[in-house]
């Protein structure tokens, strides 16, 4: 028996062999075919020919990729420019500590994107399969958003669901940047926004990356790396830009004014929370359910208790994934032919004044708050209606303890800080509406 | 007919702020309510948080000074040897 199978495998072989033998003939023709015999010079001229220093030295004229039209400045010093932006990105993170978590993902995607020839960023470049599986599709805003839910604690603002409202008043920047850019437009003439684009550049008042993407992808898909860079460096420079405006709204005797314990929230509140907020989001605004339920569907799953592995995921794991993804896509939208453009700059110092009006919106609202209010608000915690969880809580209360070390803000800059992220999912959810 | 860009963004300035307070205020109006009610219906039981954490930090106590302890003891027992 055994002498048989033997046989048989030795005449199988014997078979194959020959074949092999045939094969390796067919591939030596082939290569003879597409390979010329060349002289040495020639081969380091070719070589040359495929460098980055030549397609930068040397850009070819009339290059069109991926549709678009690129200029020989933008093959080759564009480039250059564009390279040097990614490094002082990475410096600011690294040296000065600015929301590192993003800008360095984000400036090395767009260092990635400017280089030559490999085309990282184009639709078979590892970047470009990044962006197209998740930031055209909408769905990493989503997923940080789940994150965020899970790791966000409400009880702030249900322990004083009032400071809601300045939350809401935050998202003045928004619309006022709207406005803002349909002025830049009328009365000037180098710089041409459409309605989508001014929407789509106005939610960086909200001061909210993932809804400044998730709108902009909606909108603006050209502005995108424009936007979510201008979006998440001014996330970064909150404690820069807000404490000069909150000192110049308020008073002294403002600053100085202490708020009420908050009172203790029960763990049914917490749970019933995300659950009223989605209810809410779906009889209203259907529109922004994408964010809201991504955010009540983390918070529910930290809130109820039962089910620490998702929320310990969600918190974790699952959003550093999904950053490291979103910083490199966002970044591949910092090529040259893309970013080198007007737009940008209006983009940067739109989202600038965005923030800017967000920030005394906030403040305002919360001056009227302490006139009309029973119990005394202090007007700096209306700056943390702007999105920024938690930086500009966290700025509210330090701008407090440096007039009163004893004043404790930061909880109570919780609330309105947590309703600007609901908040500005909901103007998200008007944007879209309007365009539908 | 051409499109005023500043009209039309003011429009959107209306409906926009307006939406978000609405549904904040509603928001606000339904949280209220819904804290009033929890806690009538559902109120959280009162657990005295001074005495818990005394005893937990007495425990812990104990705890450390039991792994001192034998720690002590495992050293005095090697020396010997």
């Amino acid at each position: 028996m055994k002498k048989k199978i033997i046989g048989i495998m030795l005449f199988l072989g014997l078979m194959v062999i020959p074949s092999f033998l045939n094969a390796s003939d067919v591939a030596k023709e082939n290569l003879n075919q597409d390979y010329k015999s060349k002289s040495v010079s020639e081969l380091f001229v070719s070589l040359y020919e495929s460098t980055g220093i030549n397609a930068m030295i040397n850009p070819v004229e009339g290059l069109i990729s991926h549709g678009i039209p690129v200029s020989t400045f933008n093959q080759g010093a564009g480039k250059v420019v564009m390279m040097a932006i990614c490094f002082v990105l990475i410096y600011l993170a690294i040296a000065k500590g600015f929301e590192p978590l993003l800008l360095i993902p984000i400036a090395f995607g767009g260092f990635l994107a400017n280089i030559p020839v490999a085309d990282i960023a184009g639709p078979e470049g590892f970047l470009g399969i990044l962006f197209n599986m998740g930031i055209s599709s909408g769905l990493f805003p989503l997923m940080i958003f789940m994150g965020v839910g899970a790791m966000t604690d409400f009880g702030p603002l249900l322990a004083n669901p009032k400071t809601a409202l300045l939350g809401g008043a935050a998202q003045l920047g928004i619309f006022g940047t709207i406005v803002g850019a349909a002025i830049l437009t009328e009365y000037t003439g180098f710089i041409n926004f459409s309605l989508k684009d001014a929407c789509a550049i106005g939610i960086i008042g909200g001061a909210d990356g993932p809804t400044s993407i998730f709108v902009a992808t909606r909108l603006a898909p050209d502005l995108l790396g424009a936007i979510a860079v201008a979006a998440y460096s001014y996330m970064a420079l909150v404690p820069i830009i807000q404490p000069p405006i909150m000192k110049a709204l308020t008073t002294k005797e403002e600053r100085l004014i202490k708020m009420e314990q908050l009172r203790e929230v029960s763990k049914l509140e917490k749970i019933i929370f995300p659950i009223t907020v989605m209810i809410l989001c779906i009889l209203i605004l259907p529109d922004a359910t994408p964010l809201i339920g991504a955010l009540a569907f983390g918070n529910l799953a930290r809130e109820s208790g039962v089910v620490k592995r998702l929320s310990d995921t969600m918190e974790n794991a699952l959003i550093n994934i999904v950053t490291i993804f979103l910083g490199l896509s966002v970044g591949s939208k910092l090529a040259a032919e893309k970013f080198l453009v007007p737009e940008t700059l209006g983009i940067i110092v739109l989202g600038l004044i965005a923030f800017s009006m967000g920030t005394a919106g906030g403040i305002l609202m919360a001056k009227v708050m302490n006139k009309f209010s029973k119990h005394k608000v202090n007007p700096l915690i209306g700056s943390a209606g702007v999105s920024a969880v938690p930086m500009a809580a966290r700025v509210s209360n330090k701008e407090g303890m440096k007039e009163d070390p004893t004043n404790m803000l930061l909880m109570h800059a919780m609330g309105p800080n947590v309703a600007g992220v609901i908040g500005s999912a909901v103007v998200a959810g008007v944007l879209l509406s309007i365009f539908k | 007919m051409e499109v005023n860009l500043i009209v039309e963004s003011l429009k959107f300035l209306v409906l926009g702020m307006s939406t978000v307070f609405m549904f904040l205020v509603l928001m606000v109006v339904v949280l209220e309510l819904q804290a009033k009610i929890i806690l009538k219906y559902f109120p959280p039981k009162e657990v005295s948080v001074y005495n818990s954490t005394q005893e937990l930090s007495q425990k812990d106590n104990f705890t450390v000074v039991a792994a001192i302890a034998a720690s002590i003891q495992s050293y005095k027992k090697k020396s010997k040897q």
